[in-house]
């Protein structure tokens, strides 16, 4: 190892060292604060570590890693949205009986494994990262022992992704049989010399799609999803819906794009097959939802079949496409839960949408962030969620995928059926119902996050500079 | 020395695997369920193992060390996430514990 390959590790040993350092320090003196700002301050190093990378890259270290701007724009937003979601959590976690100081050791290895999905670029790597996200979310998930829902979700998770775990590694190993090697660039090498792909390669790669798949909840293997969402706490499904899908969203990508399995016919039509029916099933089975969790949960499932249009594009516009799609998704996503993590209390979660009847009346401005998140969500210009699907049809179009693009117009208009419920439910007349005081650093993170979703809808410019400098043309 | 064809042994893989799925459907104790999933990814480890002959390199066997660690880790909390089961159903069948689903009452 040279001092560069250090020196590029070092976000990884600074999350790796945290949750060791937090282990031996609760294991003397337990307390909750310190813990929590130990954390956010690993996250912060983490994030710095990044600036003294940029200089050394484009770096790898054979055969496992690459450390590139893509990995670190990825790493970059890795570490923010872990950061929020940390800082959305102080409350939440602090009312738990019980212990409360280990979330944030599974919450720092979850995040490592999110990490090293962004930098993989072999089969080994891909594999231990995915494994280090999920193992980390099983126990995440089902964190609140005492809860029957927790359990059941936890239950249900740790049983659907280890079988899909099993299905990637199958695919994996049959790939490898194929084309002697588990690097990504090794492969496509070995896919442009041999020609068409045989019927091995193809169930190989049919094979990984389903355990690709079950991570990005896509249809069919999307079941998981509203279960999931429900029983975990409310920062644990903002964690899983964002964190988690986009560092696989950022190995899909890689590995897609590297192996160019968008020139293959039989993967141009699943994968077309997946975002379409992913859009539709989402959404369609989102509109009777009486449970807010459930309700984003399959959001969640439509926003990623919107996604994975970008795919099939080809094109570094594309990746750029997604980017900004994952970012505003993101920002998004994590100020929805938030709100429902700041509005639940120890006994129950808010997570069913008459708590929200009247929420303007009572709680303002609450309720104006969330009214904004979901029209965010539903694409309504002057939100971040409206470039960020516009960039994507655009790309779409540009390509020629005018079936899938049309689809997905479609599907948000059904879409757009079930957030504005929600947000005429929050502006009715005041209900019965009693809500917790909501803290000052969980008011402040709010608001941060909202604006950041109105300026990246008003003038969203400088973003895609920023991406462009990134990905490159 | 008799050479098996390597179809064979990846159909061989492949039929452990199959195996192992149908177990998780057809049965509905947990640790029945986390036993077929071990079959399912031991299997996958065969692949790596055969692949890593056929190619004559080290790096299948390598995978599957890493395979059999992080089976290990899954166990580990898949047993102990089961024991909680236990504590609150009372039962070890996966059809009792189904609170959550959808609710299409208007």
């Amino acid at each position: 190892m040279t001092e560069t390959d250090f020196l590029c590790l070092t976000p990884f040993l600074i999350l790796a060292l945290a949750p060791i350092v937090i282990m031996l320090v609760i294991s003397i003196f337990r307390n909750y604060e310190i813990v929590f700002g130990f954390s956010l301050l690993s996250l912060i190093l983490a994030f710095a570590a990044l600036f003294f990378i940029a200089p050394a890259i484009p770096h790898s270290i054979q055969p496992l890693f690459i450390i590139d701007m893509y990995s670190l724009f990825f790493l970059g937003i890795i570490f923010i949205s872990a950061f929020i979601v940390a800082l959305l959590s102080y409350n939440y976690i602090k009312r738990l009986e019980g212990v409360r100081e280990e979330y944030y050791i599974i919450l720092f290895t979850s995040t490592l494994g999110a990490a090293l999905l962004a930098v993989a670029n072999h089969f080994v790597l891909f594999f231990l990262g995915i494994e280090t996200l999920s193992i980390s979310l099983y126990i995440l998930i089902a964190f609140q022992r005492t809860k029957d829902n927790s359990i059941e979700a936890g239950i249900k998770y740790l049983i659907l992704a280890s079988v899909s775990t099993a299905f990637l590694l199958f695919g994996m190993g049959l790939i490898y049989t194929a084309f002697g090697s588990m690097m990504f660039s090794e492969i496509a090498t070995a896919i442009s010399l041999q020609g068409p792909l045989t019927s091995l390669a193809i169930t190989g790669f049919g094979m990984m799609l389903v355990g690709i798949g079950f991570k990005l909840a896509l249809v069919p293997f999307h079941a998981w999803t509203p279960d999931v969402y429900q029983g975990a706490p409310a920062p644990v499904s903002a964690y899983i819906a964002t964190v988690s899908k986009g560092a696989v969203m950022a190995v899909l990508i890689r590995f897609f794009f590297n192996i160019k399995g968008f020139d293959d016919h039989y993967l141009f039509i699943i994968i077309s097959a997946i975002a379409i029916l992913s859009m539709f099933i989402g959404n369609i089975l989102a509109i009777r939802q009486q449970n807010i969790k459930r309700l984003l949960a399959y959001s969640s499932i439509a926003n990623m079949g919107y996604l994975i249009i970008i795919l099939l594009t080809g094109t570094n516009k594309g990746i750029q496409a997604s980017l900004f799609y994952l970012i505003s998704y993101f920002i998004t996503t994590i100020s929805a839960f938030g709100v429902i993590t700041l509005l639940s209390n120890a006994k129950n979660e808010a997570e069913m949408i008459s708590d929200y009847k009247g929420l303007f009346w009572k709680r303002p401005f609450v309720a104006i962030v969330f009214t904004l998140a979901l029209l965010s969500l539903a694409g309504i210009p002057i939100t971040a969620g409206f470039i960020g699907k516009f960039y994507v049809i655009f790309e779409g179009m540009k390509a020629g995928l005018m079936l899938l693009v049309f689809a997905m117009i479609i599907s948000s208009v059904i879409g757009l059926y079930y957030y504005l419920r929600v947000i005429t439910t929050m502006f009715s007349p005041a209900g019965e119902t009693t809500l917790p005081q909501i803290t000052f650093m969980g008011k402040f993170t709010l608001a941060a996050i909202t604006i950041s979703i109105l300026i990246l809808g008003i003038y969203p410019g400088w973003l895609i500079d920023i991406i462009t400098r990134f990905v490159g043309l | 020395m008799l050479t098996i064809p390597i179809e064979t042994q990846i159909l061989f893989a492949g039929i452990l695997f199959f195996l192992g799925l149908i177990g998780l459907l057809v049965r509905r104790n947990m640790i029945f369920m986390l036993m077929s999933i071990e079959i399912m990814l031991n299997s996958a480890g065969l692949v790596f193992i055969i692949a890593g002959n056929h190619w004559k390199q080290p790096d299948g066997q390598v995978m599957f060390i890493f395979i059999l660690t992080v089976a290990a880790v899954e166990v580990a909390i898949g047993l102990a996430l089961i024991l909680q089961v236990y504590h609150h159903y009372k039962t070890l069948d996966a059809d009792a514990v189904n609170k959550l689903r959808d609710q299409n009452s208007k």
